[in-house]
């Protein structure tokens, strides 16, 4: 009622406006709004005393703070010179009430090397805080996060970028394109997952972030998203995401994701594709447990082999980057790369990690090794009957 | 100002579709008796299977999910999983449904 009173006195003042389209918008925007507001402020505390996921009268039990950790060390010889990379990786995740999550991962790593000259390992260790964030699970449909995010580019930079979860040490080289220097954006973003039919789930992000230039919390002004479409039956997901850069070249970036687990076999293959005015690559990766090999299968399905293949193809223009040329992680030359690696695991959480990589582009050739020890745990923090 | 007001009244607009869709969904689900567990919560989003089992169902959803990225089962105390699977719903983006299914599953 006072909506329609608004909106017609309003009219009534500015009738020239209602004649162009601009100012017809700028006379119903801010009834709009309000609008809107209201429609969230009246649905929202009922609709959440009905949805409340672990209300007090589900049986749900309450979650507790957590704190986990991965760490890992891996050799890996690049072009012949060794290095030595310990990493540490710490998270934690603090629920609040029924709806809220505070989780952070923060990074220290470190990648020694021999300078020339010295048999002495040297090197600094880099920190950074990988997210920080409040999250707000409003519904089944929405979660609101505010903070330090890992950017929703593609499926590599948030769902397989840990040590302990990738299958391969070495970074995809597209890994840059679309999620930025330090795979994080600091600002907003809403997402969630729900189903679209039994037979397809949907899930979706949308962020803006805006620029930091502050290390370890450094992030660039960007808005963008991601969609995916799962299909729960054959395990398969593709998807596609979008970004625009807010500052310097003000360009978009746009790639594609496709991930696939046959439900009848241990196999798993994964791919992404992006591009960006940076270049344009793709890698394509598949895991495979040995566990259908019938004799010793107890120790074959601890044993996993890993191959991926990925291009990188940089476009002529290509210049040094707005952040310098160093803080772009992409080729400067086209470049081809095959990985082939092998993983045992000792325990679910404890696995040994190897790779062979040859990596062809015009500046040269040279061979990737990687050796390592992964691990992870997680313990409760805080007070309280476990059940 | 003038930069900001659409991409508000675009948040704004999607979180008023999205709660109204779910009052409308839940609308719905409270017309039949309300679910008091999770298996029972699957029966009306799901046909009935004959072999239907909470326990099979959680397992089926725990490596449709889960299972793309971690290895089998680890189990944790319930109020630890509840902790995980609040953070697995939102850096995977896993559904409420089988946030639920896999939470009940993962503490039996």
């Amino acid at each position: 009622m006072r909506l329609d009173s608004c909106l017609h006195s309003e009219a009534a003042a500015s009738t020239d406006s209602l004649r162009d389209p601009r100012g017809r918008w700028r006379s119903v925007r801010w009834p709009l709004i309000v609008a809107t507001a209201l429609v969230l402020l009246a649905l929202g505390p009922r609709v959440a005393a009905q949805t409340d996921p672990s209300d007090s009268a589900n049986d749900s039990p309450k979650p507790i703070p957590l704190f986990s950790a991965g760490m890992g060390f891996v050799t890996p010889f690049e072009g012949g010179q060794p290095h030595l990379d310990p990493l540490v990786s710490p998270v934690f995740l603090v629920p609040l009430g029924d709806h809220w999550l505070v989780e952070s991962r923060d990074t220290f790593e470190s990648d020694l090397s021999t300078p020339p000259g010295s048999d002495a390992f040297h090197g600094v260790v880099e920190k950074e805080v990988d997210y920080l964030q409040l999250d707000y699970v409003a519904n089944p449909y929405l979660t609101v996060t505010v903070g330090r995010y890992l950017t929703p580019f593609g499926i590599f930079n948030e769902r397989l970028y840990p040590i302990w979860i990738r299958n391969l040490q070495t970074d995809p080289l597209i890994l840059s394109i679309g999620t930025g220097p330090s795979g994080a954006g600091t600002g907003a973003m809403a997402r969630g997952g729900f189903p679209l039919s039994p037979k397809v789930n949907v899930n979706y992000a949308a962020y803006y972030s805006t620029q930091i230039n502050q290390s370890p919390v450094d992030s660039y002004r960007a808005a963008g998203g991601r969609a995916g479409l799962f299909f729960p039956g054959p395990r398969l997901e593709i998807g596609t995401s979008f970004q625009r850069l807010l500052q310097d070249e003000h360009s978009n970036a746009f790639g594609f994701h496709f991930e696939w687990q046959p439900p009848a076999i241990p196999l798993d293959v994964r791919s992404e594709y992006a591009r960006s005015y940076l270049g344009s690559g793709y890698w394509i990766e598949s895991g495979y447990f040995l566990s259908q090999i019938r004799k010793a299968q107890d120790e074959f399905r601890k044993v996993q082999l890993v191959g991926r293949m990925q291009q990188y193809f940089v476009p002529p223009t290509y210049g040094p980057g707005p952040y310098g040329d160093s803080d772009w992680s992409v080729p400067w030359w086209n470049t081809q790369e095959f990985d082939f690696g092998l993983n045992y695991y000792f325990r679910y959480n404890l696995r040994f990690v190897s790779s062979y990589g040859r990596q062809f582009s015009s500046w040269g050739n040279e061979n990737i090794w990687t050796l390592g020890l992964t691990y992870r745990f997680v313990v409760p923090l805080g007070p309280g009957e476990m059940k | 100002m003038r930069t900001i007001t659409l991409p508000l009244a675009l948040l704004a607009a999607t979180l008023a579709v999205s709660f109204a869709a779910q009052a409308q969904e839940h609308s719905a689900a409270n017309s039949t008796p309300a679910p008091s567990t999770v298996a029972a919560e699957t029966k009306t989003h799901a046909p009935i299977r004959p072999e239907f089992s909470p326990r099979i169902e959680g397992e089926r959803r725990f490596h449709q999910n889960c299972g793309r990225c971690h290895l089998a089962p680890q189990k944790y105390p319930p109020r630890m999983m509840a902790t995980i699977l609040r953070h697995m719903r939102v850096r995977a983006t896993i559904t409420d449904e089988d946030a639920k299914i896999i939470l009940q599953y993962m503490t039996e």
